[in-house]
């Protein structure tokens, strides 16, 4: 137990203490790792291609919203038995990007449009969870140096041609 | 800037195709039951939702939350024009 405890803190960016830590990570990150909802069993049997696809991630990540976001998956979700560090996105699959934008993303003012390759090139798994074409852009730590790569790799936040396209009655005028 | 009643991703999606988040992130978890339309997201990002169903995960309870259409502002002119009307 506390072998797999050590390799999820490894896996956490957390720091080794000398000894058994005073802290465990059920505290850091909330329950125990058997409570979470295990995703391996759970993951599409699909990979994207690396060079083309584009993958749509909607607001304006920082280094802190980007920790807070992966602390939750990593609260509800475990991979392999350790918690999963992760952030969402939505791969453009089989919908172009238009309409992807349109009938998901249009609460967002600004979108990140990164390709795959510059998020797997980056050291970043995408894991193909919940329902096609989500994907989660799994985190090996959630140290600041990892969080400022990721947001590297996920580059500028674009406005989004698409925002508040959607309306339930445009005013008129 | 928008004070949600209940702070998520609105990126993130379960298995459902629900948005989820965990119901301690709620200003006022009471208010958090099914069927009741809330602001989810954060500060930046926020849009009308109403909550799905709530379920054990990890150390909590999850909140499965259905975006609706359109705009925050946008039900507030709707609501503008009832009240005017």
């Amino acid at each position: 137990m506390w072998a797999a405890m050590q390799s999820s803190r490894d896996w956490l960016g957390v720091p080794h203490a000398a000894s058994a830590p005073a802290v465990c990570l059920p505290a850091l990150y909330g329950g125990s790792v058997s409570e979470r909802i295990e995703q391996r069993t759970r993951l599409r049997a699909e990979h994207l291609p690396r060079d083309a696809t584009v993958v749509v991630r909607g607001g304006r990540d920082t280094a802190d919203k980007l920790l807070s976001h992966a602390r939750r998956t990593a609260r509800a979700w475990s991979l392999d038995g350790h918690p999963l560090l992760g952030i969402s996105v939505f791969a453009v699959l089989d919908r172009p990007l238009d309409i992807l934008l349109r009938e998901r993303f249009s609460t967002f003012r600004t979108v990140y449009l990164p390709t795959v390759e510059s998020l797997v090139g980056a050291g970043f798994e995408l894991l193909a969870t919940g329902r096609r074409p989500h994907f989660t852009v799994r985190l090996r730590s959630a140290d600041e140096v990892e969080r400022e790569r990721l947001l590297v790799a996920l580059g500028a936040a674009r406005d989004n041609p698409a925002y508040g396209q959607t309306s339930i009655w445009p005013e008129e005028g | 800037m928008y004070h949600v009643d209940i702070t998520a991703d609105l990126n993130d999606e379960d298995e459902t195709g629900f948005v989820w988040t965990f119901l301690d992130e709620a200003r006022e978890p009471s208010h958090i039951v099914p069927g009741a339309l809330v602001v989810a997201g954060d500060e930046d990002a926020a849009a009308i939702c109403q909550v799905v169903d709530l379920s054990r995960a990890g150390d909590g309870t999850i909140v499965h939350l259905r975006i609706l259409p359109g705009l925050v502002e946008d039900y507030q002119q709707l609501v503008q024009r009832a009240l005017a009307g």
